[in-house]
């Protein structure tokens, strides 16, 4: 059509030759194409509004448009006046000021900027029209950006051919830009670039083969000196990378394989590829450089984030993982809880990229650990708790694997090696007896016949992981007691919170309980070492410097007690690990428990897991901590000391003998143990001789101003040693202390509204007032003489204060009187004045 | 200024009736928002409790802004509400009851110069002195030059016809007003043209002594009238001449001391009734016909009474006045909005007066709360524990014993009908605990500091002593639950060595508590955290005296004195003392030791200062004896701890001997502690 030509020539002049290389380029590659663009020029120009469904049959459809053709064309001829603006403003590159006053109208700053922002884009548009001979018809401005989409599902169906012309553009493109820039203001160039990145965006979301090319570009805008234009940048690449990224790795074809013969759609693909590839690593790398810099930092890191959560399974992984694992301990709480939510998806979604970077991840962890020698943020380790193993995996992998673990690692255990297996070949059967055995054998013969090979690449690198994490956990308990026994000898009471000292130490200790089950049993022995020690406080074979104790808080020293127990329970078949010294340092540690210091949740749980849970006890034993748990709830706060009286309730339910402890025998009967007196502050709950003593606590507890624990006090005092009283469960430790946190505490009353009492409804005579001396002396008559003298300054003040205002009031008058004086005078002159005139006029 | 005044007056009759609608209309339009709020937490509010209002409960469970004196808030509106209303009927009837005075009022005297009084002030001095200079000047101007005296003449003249009236109109109005009272009408007409003369005073006192002469009865009321508000009302309603009568201080004594020693007696002559009738015979009263005539002059003693009550600020006249008041107090049954008005003026005195006027207010509202009607009870109790939480915000130590007799004075109350008391209780301690439980819950900063406070904390402090005061009289168990859990959670919430004081406190209200109800609170964690709260090391200087009792929080320069830590230690070897003198007879008393045992030996152990080291030993010394005590008597029983009974028993032939070791210990402790803190107090003095 005549029209595009005359906007053609429009065109700045700085157009025509990229045009003129268009039109070349097209013809040669795309004749027919052209030519047939040619023929209808005016319809194919609104093809943008078909579905990409009747894109096979074009010739035919255009007959279907002919009627939207004709209404278009309408409406196009009702603009030609905005039109005709549009066409002055696109001269403004030339001669840009003038043309900007003459469009703006009135709003001579704030118009040009989006026009001008248009007016770049639609260069564009009018470029990649020409270059694809669409001949799209200028239109104004909203309808164009209205068409924005459209024309992006128009370029896809130019093909590739446009990409190529693209990128020749852009070249003068470029420099149009940087010619201008001195016309444009900043922030019109600010949204040019946007308008160019949305675009490429869009073309490239819509047809990534085909704009491959494209990808550059991006790049190009993302090096931007200006790091909003650089963010954008940035964040728009990540979004086209997230959505074009294949879901396999690429892998680039080797020199032969580029020798020999390929089809074209091969080519393509290989073109495509690697293109894609090395825009990617491109941006990797821009990515990663600006990292540093304070500016990208966040948005960077969000964008790593988001990749590797995307990803995983992409080239290049590794870098990534590098990235988000080092700014897991960011001092920035955005990025660290955006690193870790990625490294705990990854860890949780492990299809994605198939456990591989799973691996990876956990051994960077552990290298990062290892180097910053355990002084990282606790979330570094607490990641791990969302790693989740196959138990089956596991349990299969156990044989063959064991060993190959145990020459890595240690060679010197190789002559427990066999009667270990043997265990571990019972414990299999033993596991197998309780699987299914149906489900089993399904899924044995799916394993078999579709993923065997999987199957061994997957238990090879849960291995890995598993000894990675396990690596990292012992480390930073090693480190803990390294630090704990050199630190006590240099300064005793510098660390304030010891929390702070051992930051990795909760986590692993956390990690250590879930993951209990898949220690290898070897280590099991030393593990149980070092939690003995720590649970002691620090180095207990150094003698006894009570000092240690202080350097790791109750908490954690609790936390160790219930990791051991955690880890015997898991293998208890296999291991016959003395516990006892758990029991002392619980013993111990009840004392050292103080509400608000320490958490509570904690106690509880370890009361649960090694009073309540255990199996029964020793007598001495179980009644040293019945009665400990007794006073200990004497002291302290009502949700501990309900969580202390059910654990007790529950050891007297399950050791009859204990009951013995209710009843006041003489001499404590027949039970007591070898020590026949009570010793309250013995260490050692077997040498406390608690046997001997009386629950006397009891008798007070049942006073306790809190009604559930009263209660619960009155009930034990009921219990019996004379029968066997059926085992009914009772709530947990946990959960007896959780009903009565404060923070929990509802403040409604307990009991209901009074029983109507019998109670007296006044108050007795016992004023509590009675004993303020005030009362005596003050009831008593009061000076009369006094009061009236009194009365009498009383009234001298009154009457003052009423001559003062009279005073006043006269003193005004005065005052007013001799104003007035003036103006009487004024008035007399104005009057003598007037009569004057008066008669001046008579006599006139 | 009177042309002001009377202006003023007719403005005020014209207009503020209206805004004074206006206003009722807004508050009621509050009301209704209010209500509306209501709607919404009703579901939330289920203790519905019938003494409460509506509107008191959404307050009270609007969790979101909530204040300590919030509670009972929606009263104040009611009250202002009340007042108006009180001030108008009072200002309708006040006319009428007034019209006797006006008369004399209107009779122009002219205090001039040669008042009967004595010295002028100074500055009234003064004043005479510019206005004598002045007027020199004037009459020098007016002999120089006659024109401007007539001038001046003329100008005066429409300045008094303007004046003049103004007082017409005024003078109908009373002219009518007379019309009305016409039964009193004799009486005051004879002497109203004088001056009230120390003379005639007593001539009417005799008479009244002597002869119970109705009429001079009158005349002194009226006279009383007079002398109350003299003063008072030289800007206010009457104009300037109001006060006139009353001449020389003798008179306004004699008139004041001997209507307020008087008039009871006289009253109770002339209705025939005892000196201790209750309400109800007063009641009764109201058709006899001696009434009628009687009650006019009750009324006007009364309300003159009050408002002199308002005006007076002298602590002996108050006192004295109240206490006259007191005994005529039966007679405000007939006059239920004057009995709000006691109330206020009461409450007022109350919170703010000195010792003797506060309690003599205090004894009048006792009188009032027990005597009258059950609303008036609740209206005693909310005012004056809105009163009291108005006043407790500071606590200096001046402040401090004022702060106690409020407490206690308001608990004295509270027990004299301990069912309607409860309730209210139980609102303001539902009240405090949402408070706490939104601090504990969001940690905010304006959700904590409203709860360390002086406020909070004595709002906590009232309520412990109501709870531990009545407990054995009515069953406040659920107050006292939840009163616990309150200072505990306040004890958690703030754990830092700079809340000791507040700690202090926590501690001590829940032994109070423990030894009044005899119930067992656990403290000794809550102990052993104040022994081990970490200070930084270099104790060295010891730090400015500063008094426990008038803190919540120390300030941080003082945790590094030397003296922080002797507190730390005293406090806790008291606190700990007084927990255990409760139990040191109780049977499982070696267990309850045996945990804050283990720490203190270990501090023992670890502390460097051996002044403390030595209060500490001494400690654990006694409560070691009294173990060993205990044990020794505990062996001896044959009884198990499932035997209640026996339990209970135990030796309490010794504790109500006291005599052994730890007792006298914790004697000798408490008045350490005593004179420790008098010490204090007079360093800081």
């Amino acid at each position: 059509m005549g029209k595009k030509q005359k906007q053609k020539i429009i065109l700045p002049p700085e157009l025509p030759p990229e045009i003129l290389e268009d039109e070349i380029e097209v013809s040669d590659e795309d004749l027919q194409f052209v030519s047939e663009n040619r023929d209808y020029a005016g319809f194919v120009s609104r093809l943008d509004t078909h579905s990409i469904t009747k894109h096979v049959t074009r010739v035919a459809d255009v007959k279907e448009d002919d009627l939207e053709a004709l209404y278009e064309k309408r409406l196009r001829k009702t603009s030609v006046l905005k039109e005709n603006e549009d066409k002055g403003l696109q001269l403004d590159p030339v001669d840009a000021l003038p043309v900007k006053t003459l469009d703006g109208k009135l709003y001579y700053r704030t118009r040009p900027k989006p026009e001008n922002g248009g007016d770049e884009n639609e260069v564009g548009e009018g470029e990649k029209d020409g270059g694809g001979n669409e001949g799209i018809i200028k239109l104004t401005k909203a309808e164009r950006r209205a068409k924005l989409k459209k024309s992006k599902k128009e370029a896809k169906k130019e093909g590739k051919k446009l990409s190529k012309p693209e990128e020749a553009e852009q070249a003068p493109q470029v420099a149009v830009l940087a010619e201008v820039k001195e016309d444009l203001t900043a922030e019109e160039l600010f949204e040019s670039k946007k308008c160019k990145l949305a675009e490429l965006g869009m073309a490239l979301l819509a047809d990534p083969e085909s704009n491959i090319k494209s990808l550059k570009e991006m790049l190009q805008i993302a090096r931007d000196d200006n790091p909003s234009i650089s963010k954008l940048g940035f964040l728009s690449l990540l979004a086209v990378f997230k959505d074009i990224i294949p879901g396999y790795r690429i892998r680039l074809p080797t020199e032969k394989e580029l020798e020999m013969k390929v089809s074209k759609e091969v080519k393509k693909m290989r073109f495509y590829e690697s293109t894609l590839l090395s825009a990617y690593k491109a941006y990797l790398q821009k990515l990663i450089a600006s990292e540093k810099q304070p500016v990208f930092h966040q948005v960077v890191v969000r964008c790593i984030c988001n990749l590797l959560d995307a990803v995983p399974h992409f080239n290049c992984c590794e870098i990534l993982l590098e990235v988000v694992v080092r700014n897991l301990g960011s001092q920035d709480v955005v990025v660290r809880k955006l690193c870790c939510a990625t490294i705990k998806s990854l860890f949780t979604n492990e299809g994605k990229h198939g456990g591989v970077a799973t691996v990876e991840a956990v051994r960077l962890i552990a290298n990062h650990v290892k180097v910053k020698n355990c002084q990282l943020h606790p979330d570094f380790v607490e990641v791990f708790m969302s790693l989740s193993f196959d138990e089956d995996l596991q349990r299969r992998e156990v044989p063959d694997d064991k060993s190959k673990v145990k020459n890595k690692k240690n060679n010197k255990r190789k002559s427990i090696e066999e009667p270990s297996q043997l265990q571990q070949n019972e414990r299999k059967k033993n596991k197998k007896e309780l699987m299914l055995k149906t489900r089993e054998e399904v899924a044995a013969e799916y394993k078999a016949a579709s993923l065997a090979p999987d199957v061994m690449e997957k238990r090879r690198m849960q291995t890995e992981t598993i000894s990675a994490v396990f690596e990292t956990y012992f480390r930073i308990l090693k480190h803990t007691m390294m630090f704990t026994a050199v630190s006590s000898e240099a300064n005793a009471s510098s660390i304030g919170g010891a929390s702070g000292a051992h930051p990795l130490l909760a986590p692993c200790l956390k990690g250590l309980g879930k993951f209990s089950h898949l220690i290898d049993l070897d280590y099991i022995g030393d593990l149980m070492n070092y939690l003995k020690r720590l649970a002691g406080g620090g180095s207990s074979n150094d003698g006894p410097s009570q000092k240690n104790s202080n350097h790791l808080t109750v908490t954690e020293r609790l936390r160790c007690c219930i990791v051991a127990f955690r880890v015997m329970r898991n293998n208890l078949d296999a291991l016959n690990v003395d516990l006892q010294d758990f029991f002392v340092q619980l013993y111990n540690l009840i004392l050292e428990y103080r509400p608000g210091r320490d958490q509570g949740e904690v106690l509880a749980e370890a009361l649960k897991i090694m009073l309540c849970d255990d199996r029964q006890h020793d007598m001495q034993k179980a009644a040293a901590f019945v009665k400990r748990l007794a006073t200990f709830s004497l002291s302290i706060g009502s949700a501990e000391s309900m969580a202390a009286l059910v654990t007790l309730k529950n050891l007297l339910q399950k050791n009859i003998k204990c009951r013995n402890l209710l009843e006041n025998d003489a001499g404590g009967g027949s039970v007591s143990g070898s020590i026949s007196i009570y010793q309250p502050y013995a260490m050692d709950p077997n040498l406390s001789g608690a046997l001997a003593s009386v629950l006397w606590e009891i008798n007070l507890l049942s006073k306790h101003y809190h009604p559930s624990i009263s209660t619960a006090a009155s009930s034990i005092a009921g219990m019996n040693s004379a029968h066997n009283q059926v085992y009914h469960a009772i709530l947990s430790p946990q959960q007896a202390f959780m009903d009565l946190l404060l923070e929990r505490e509802s403040f409604n009353s307990k009991s209901d509204t009074q029983k109507s009492s019998s109670r007296r409804k006044r108050g007795n005579g016992t004023s509590i007032l009675a004993n303020t001396e005030l009362s005596s002396n003050m009831s008593g008559s009061i000076d009369e003489n006094e009061v009236s003298k009194k009365l009498g300054d009383h009234f001298m003040l009154l009457r003052n204060i009423k001559e003062n205002e009279r005073l006043r009031d006269e003193l005004d008058r005065a005052t007013l009187s001799l104003h007035l004086y003036d103006e009487y005078k004024q008035q007399k002159k104005t009057g003598s004045t007037k009569t004057k005139k008066c008669k001046k006029l008579l006599i006139a | 200024m009177g042309k002001l005044g009377k202006k003023a007056r007719k403005f005020a009759k014209k207009n503020l009736q209206s805004v004074l609608k206006r206003k009722r209309k807004i508050k009621s339009t509050f009301k209704k928002k209010a209500s509306k709020k209501d709607q919404r937490d009703a579901a939330e509010n289920e203790e519905e409790n019938a003494e409460l209002s509506a509107r008191r409960n959404s307050e009270n469970g609007d969790i979101e802004d909530m204040s300590l004196e919030a509670i009972f808030s929606e009263d104040e509106s009611d009250e202002d509400e009340g007042d108006v209303d009180v001030d108008d009927s009072g200002s309708d009837g006040y006319l009428s009851e007034d019209s006797n005075c006006l008369p004399i009022a209107e009779s122009e005297i002219h205090l001039g110069e040669n008042g009967a009084a004595g010295k002028p002030s100074a500055q009234n001095q003064e004043i005479l002195l510019e206005l004598e200079n002045k007027k020199k000047k004037l009459s020098r101007l007016k002999a120089k030059d006659p024109g401007f005296s007539k001038f001046l003449e003329s100008h005066d003249k429409g300045l008094k016809s303007f004046r003049n009236e103004n007082a017409a109109t005024l003078d109908e109005d009373e002219r009518s007003d007379d019309g009305m009272q016409s039964m009193d009408e004799d009486g005051p007409h004879l002497y109203l043209n004088k001056l009230l003369t120390s003379s005639a005073i007593n001539s009417w006192c005799h008479l009244v002594k002597e002869q119970h002469n109705a009429s001079a009865f009158i005349s002194l009321l009226n006279a009383y009238r007079a002398a109350c508000h003299y003063g008072a009302e030289s800007t206010g309603i009457l104009g300037s001449g109001s006060g006139a009568p009353i001449l020389d201080c003798e008179t306004f004594c004699k008139i004041l001391m001997f209507v307020l020693r008087e008039a009871d007696d006289v009253f109770r002559e002339m209705l025939g009734i005892s000196s201790n009738c209750k309400r109800d015979t007063i009641l009764g009263l109201k058709n006899n016909s001696k009434w009628k005539t009687v009650r006019p002059l009750i009324k006007s003693y009364l309300r003159s009474t009050l408002f002199m009550l308002n005006q007076a600020t002298d602590s002996e006249i108050l006192a004295f006045s109240l206490n006259r008041l007191r005994t005529s107090i039966v007679f405000f049954a007939a006059f239920p909005l004057l009995i709000r008005r006691l109330i206020k003026i009461g409450v007022h005195l109350w919170a703010t007066g000195e010792e003797t006027v506060s309690f003599h207010s205090f004894l009048i509202l006792q009188d009032v709360a027990s005597g009258f009607s059950s609303d008036c009870f609740d209206l005693c109790l909310i005012k004056m524990y809105k009163a009291f939480i108005g006043h407790c915000k500071f606590a200096e130590p001046a402040l401090f014993k004022h702060l106690q007799f409020l407490r206690n004075s308001f608990v004295e109350l509270c027990s004299q009908d301990l069912l309607r008391s409860s309730n209210k209780a139980k609102v303001s301690i539902n009240n405090l605990s949402r408070i706490l439980q939104l601090g504990l819950q969001t940690k905010k900063k304006e959700a904590v500091k409203k709860i360390c406070s002086w406020q909070y904390a004595n709002c906590i402090d009232l309520w412990v002593t109501y709870i531990s005061h009545c407990i054995h009289d009515y069953d406040l168990q659920p107050l006292l639950y939840i009163i616990i859990q309150i200072i505990n959670g306040m004890a958690t919430l703030f754990p830092g060595p700079r809340y000791l004081p507040l700690r202090r406190k926590c501690i001590e209200w829940l032994n109070h508590l423990s030894s009044s109800s005899g119930i067992f609170i656990p403290v000794t964690s809550l102990v052993l955290d104040v022994l081990e709260y970490k200070v930084s090391k270099e104790v060295g200087k010891p730090g400015k005296d500063f008094n426990f009792s008038s803190a919540v929080k120390l300030p941080k320069h003082w945790l590094k004195s030397r003296n922080f830590r002797e507190d730390c230690v005293f406090s806790a070897i008291e606190l700990l003392s007084a927990h255990f003198a409760q139990w040191s007879y109780h049977i499982s008393f070696p267990e309850l030791a045996t945990i804050p045992l283990i720490h203190l030996r270990k501090f023992q152990e670890k502390s460097d200062v051996e002044s403390l080291r030595r209060v500490v030993k001494r400690f654990i010394d006694v409560v070691e004896q009294n173990i060993e005590f205990v044990k020794k008597k505990r062996d001896e029983v044959a009884f198990s701890p499932n035997d209640q009974q026996s339990v209970e028993a135990f030796l309490q032939l010794e504790k109500c001997s006291g005599n052994t070791p730890f007792t006298q210990y914790y004697r000798s402790v408490m008045e350490k502690a005593a004179s420790r803190s008098l010490i204090m107090n007079e360093n800081k003095r």
